[in-house]
C-alpha cells in the first residue's frame, strides 16, 4: 500500500502515433514507466526518439494514442480538460529549453502566471512570486522585462515560474540546452535543490555530464526504453518537505498518546 | 467566480495596454458608429418633444383641413420627398373655407395658400414664402405683432405683413413699416411686422419668421396657379370637437361631390404627417448608423484575430502553466468587450457633444434619456460578444504544443 502511494506516475504500454496507415510513425511505442515520488530522472537519447512527446504527455499537454497513464493512481483519460488545466497549474511545473517567458510581461508577472490559474488574488500572486524570485537571487530584477535578462537569468526565472505553485512534478525539456556551462551549472544547482526538497523531476537532456545530478538515467531509442539505470536506491530518495513535517507530527502524537 | 472574472478583466486590460494605438483605433471605429446612433436618436427625440410641445401649445380646439391622397403613408412620404414642393395636389378652395366658417361650433377659419416667389424690397430675395391668408390667421396662430397691424378685411390697397427675419433680409431692418415691395409685378405696402417666433418646425410646415403674409384673395388674383394647402380652424368649444370634425368632413365631401382627397385633423393628428415622414427618414438614418456600427464590430474582430495570431506563443505558455479553455476564451472575449464598451462610452460622449454643437445653431436641443444610454451600452456589449466570440474561440482552441513552437 505504501509503495502504491510512492508511485506518482505510471505509464502502461503508452503509444503515441502520428499519421495513419503507411504514413504512421510512432513517437512512443508500448512505453512502460513507473516514477516514484522524489526521483530525479534524466532521459537521454537521439533526436526524434520521443523524449519531448513523453514529457508533453506526462505534463498533460498531449494525449497518447493508446495505453494508460495513471497520475497519482488516477487514469488521466478520465480527468476532464478543465481539471487537467487545474492540475497543470498546481501539480506540474514546466521548464523549457527556450524559457518560454511571455515577452510582454515583467518577470514577476511571468513567474506568478501559474497562480493566476489556480485562483490567487493579484496581491498574493505578486507577493508569492516575489518570495520565489528572492530565492533565485532575482529579486532586484522583478520588474525587468524578459529581454533585459541574460539567458541564465531567464531560465532561472522560468524555473521560479515552474515551482511557484509548489508542484509535485517538474518537467524540464533540455533546460540547459541554450545556456553556457556556467549558467548550466547554476540552473542544475537550482534543480538539485528543488529535488532535495522532495520534488519529482523528469528532465530531458543531451548532455551526459549532467547525469551526475540524477537518481535514475533512462536512455530512449525509437520510442522505447533502451537502458534504465537507477543510481540511488528508492529508500534513499528525498521525502517531500511537507510529508516530512507530517511524519514527525504523527510520531509525536503517537508518543504523547503512549505516555497517556 | 468574481475573483476569476476580475483576473480575466485585469489580464485583458494589461494586454490592451501593450498595444495602445491599436486598441484606441479599434475603439474609435466603434465610437463613430455609436456616436452617429446617439446623434440620430438624440435629434429624433428632440424633434419629437418639439412637436408634441407644439400640440399642447396650439391648443385642443384647433382643427386643420389638408389635401391628402388615399395612398398609404410610405407612398405619400416618397411623394413628399421627390416632389419639388410639398403642396402640389390641393383640391381645397376659398369656397371650402367660407363653407366651414358657417358651421356650428366654428369660431374662426384661416385658409393658407402658400407660394414661393421672388420678392423685391430694398434687396432682392429670390425665393421667399408668400402666404395668402385672412385676418383670422393672427388669432388662430396666437401670433403677436411687433409693430403695425395685421391684414384687414377689404383693404383697398395691397397690404402685406412680414416675418421678422424676412424683414431683415429685404430691408436690413426689422422696422420696415410703410416700405413697399414688389411681388409678381404688384406693389405691396408693409403694414405690420410679426414678433419673432423662432419656431421653424411646426404644423403649418412654414417658417413664419421667413414668410410674407398677404390677403388670400389678392394673392389669388395675381397668381393663377395658387392653391389652398391648408385650412386652419378654431372651434368655439373643445367638447364635441369630434362632431365638428365629422360635420366639416361631411360638408366638404358634399360640396366636392364625393371627392375625399382631403383630411380633417385635430389634436395629435395634426403633427402626424410630418411625424411619419420624419420617423421614416430617421429610421433610414439609424440603419445607416447601425451599418457603421457593424463595420466597427468587424474592425474589432479583425484586430482580435490579429492579436490571437500574434499571441499564439503566449497562449501556448499560458496553457502550459495551467490556463484552461475557459480561461483563454474569457481573456480574449473580455478584450473585445473592453474595446467595444469603451468605444460605446467614447461614442456617447462624441454623439452628445455633436448634438450639443448642432443645438447651438438650430432649434434642436439634445435629448438625453437613460433609455438611449442603456440601449447604447447594451448594443456595444452585444457587438463585443458577437464579434469577439470567434477570435476568443479560436484562441481557446489552440493546441498548446504547436503554439509553444510558434514564435511570432
Amino acid at each position: 500500500m505504501a509503495e502504491e502511494n510512492d508511485t506518482i506516475i505510471k505509464l502502461e504500454s503508452l503509444t503515441k502515433r502520428y499519421g495513419y496507415g503507411d504514413a504512421a510513425s510512432f513517437a512512443l511505442k508500448d512505453f512502460d514507466l513507473t516514477v516514484k515520488r522524489g526521483e530525479f530522472i534524466m532521459i537521454m537519447g537521439p533526436s526524434g526518439c520521443g523524449k519531448t512527446t513523453l514529457l508533453n504527455i506526462i505534463g498533460l499537454l498531449d494525449t497518447a494514442t493508446s495505453g494508460t497513464y495513471l497520475l497519482n493512481n488516477e487514469p488521466v483519460s478520465r480527468i476532464s480538460a478543465r481539471r487537467q488545466a487545474r492540475l497543470r497549474s498546481k501539480k506540474i511545473g514546466f521548464i523549457f529549453q527556450n524559457f518560454n517567458l511571455i515577452p510582454d510581461l515583467p518577470i514577476i508577472e511571468n513567474v506568478s502566471l501559474p497562480l493566476v490559474y489556480s485562483g490567487y488574488h493579484k496581491t498574493r500572486r505578486l507577493i508569492r512570486a516575489s518570495e520565489i524570485l528572492d530565492r533565485f537571487n532575482l529579486k532586484e530584477k522583478e520588474y525587468y522585462m524578459p529581454f533585459q535578462l541574460s539567458g541564465g537569468q531567464q531560465q532561472r526565472a522560468a524555473i521560479a515560474r515552474a515551482i511557484v505553485s509548489g508542484p509535485e512534478i517538474i518537467l524540464a525539456d533540455e533546460p540547459t540546452g541554450n545556456l553556457d556551462s556556467h549558467s548550466s551549472a547554476l540552473v542544475m544547482e537550482e534543480l538539485k535543490r528543488i529535488h532535495s526538497e522532495g520534488n519529482t523531476i523528469i528532465m530531458v537532456t543531451h548532455n551526459p555530464n549532467l547525469t551526475q545530478y540524477a537518481t535514475r538515467v533512462i536512455n530512449m531509442l525509437d520510442g522505447a526504453i533502451d537502458t534504465d539505470i537507477k543510481t540511488v536506491k528508492d529508500s534513499d530518495l528525498p521525502v517531500p518537505v511537507h510529508q516530512r513535517a507530517k511524519k514527525k507530527t504523527k510520531k509525536k502524537t503517537k508518543r504523547k498518546r503512549g505516555k497517556k | 467566480m468574481a475573483l476569476l472574472l476580475k483576473t480575466h478583466y485585469e489580464l485583458a486590460k494589461s494586454s490592451l495596454k501593450q498595444n495602445k494605438t491599436r486598441s484606441f483605433l479599434t475603439c474609435f471605429g466603434i465610437a463613430i458608429g455609436v456616436a452617429s446612433i446617439i446623434l440620430i436618436l438624440s435629434l429624433m427625440g428632440s424633434i419629437s418633444t418639439l412637436i408634441s410641445s407644439q400640440v399642447s401649445q396650439i391648443g385642443s380646439d384647433l382643427i386643420v383641413v389638408r389635401p391628402s391622397t388615399n395612398k398609404n403613408a410610405v407612398d405619400s412620404v416618397v411623394d413628399e420627398l421627390t416632389s419639388s414642393t410639398q403642396y402640389l395636389k390641393s383640391n381645397l378652395t376659398m369656397k371650402d373655407a367660407q363653407l366651414i366658417e358657417k358651421l356650428d361650433n366654428v369660431s374662426s377659419v384661416a385658409p393658407l395658400a402658400v407660394s414661393i416667389n421672388s420678392l423685391k424690397g430694398d434687396d432682392l430675395v429670390p425665393s421667399a414664402t408668400v402666404v395668402g391668408t385672412n385676418p383670422n390667421f393672427l388669432k388662430i396662430q396666437n401670433l403677436t405683432l411687433k409693430s403695425g397691424t395685421f391684414l384687414k378685411e377689404n383693404s383697398k390697397t395691397n397690404t402685406a405683413v412680414i416675418g421678422a427675419a424676412l424683414a431683415n433680409d429685404l430691408y436690413g431692418t426689422d422696422e420696415p413699416i410703410g416700405k413697399s415691395l414688389t411681388l409678381l409685378g404688384e406693389r405691396f405696402i408693409i403694414v405690420g411686422v410679426l414678433s419673432e417666433i423662432d419656431d421653424p418646425i411646426n404644423f403649418n410646415n412654414l417658417d413664419l419668421d421667413e414668410s410674407l403674409f398677404v390677403s388670400a384673395s389678392t394673392l389669388n388674383e395675381i397668381d393663377n396657379s395658387l392653391q389652398i394647402q391648408q385650412i386652419n380652424i378654431r372651434a368655439t368649444n373643445t367638447d364635441g370637437i369630434q362632431d365638428t370634425v365629422n360635420l366639416i368632413r361631411e360638408t366638404l365631401v358634399a360640396a366636392k361631390s364625393g371627392d375625399t382627397n382631403f383630411s380633417v385633423l385635430y389634436g395629435e393628428e395634426i403633427t402626424h404627417p410630418a411625424g411619419t415622414l420624419f420617423s421614416i427618414i430617421s429610421g433610414i438614418l439609424a440603419i445607416v448608423a447601425g451599418i457603421s456600427l457593424v463595420v466597427g464590430g468587424i474592425g474589432v474582430m479583425n484586430i482580435m484575430l490579429v492579436s490571437v495570431a500574434e499571441r499564439t506563443h503566449e497562449i501556448g505558455v499560458r496553457k502550459a502553466v495551467g490556463a484552461s479553455f475557459n480561461n483563454i476564451f474569457l481573456q480574449f472575449l473580455f478584450e473585445a468587450l473592453i474595446l467595444t464598451v469603451l468605444g460605446g462610452i467614447l461614442g456617447m460622449i462624441f454623439g452628445y457633444s455633436i448634438a450639443f454643437l448642432i443645438s447651438l445653431i438650430t432649434p434642436f436641443s439634445p435629448f438625453i434619456s437613460w433609455e438611449i444610454v442603456l440601449i447604447t451600452f447594451l448594443t456595444s456589449l452585444t457587438i463585443g460578444v458577437v464579434f469577439g466570440l470567434y477570435p476568443a474561440l479560436k484562441a481557446a482552441n489552440k493546441n498548446p504544443i504547436s503554439s509553444l513552437k510558434f514564435w511570432g
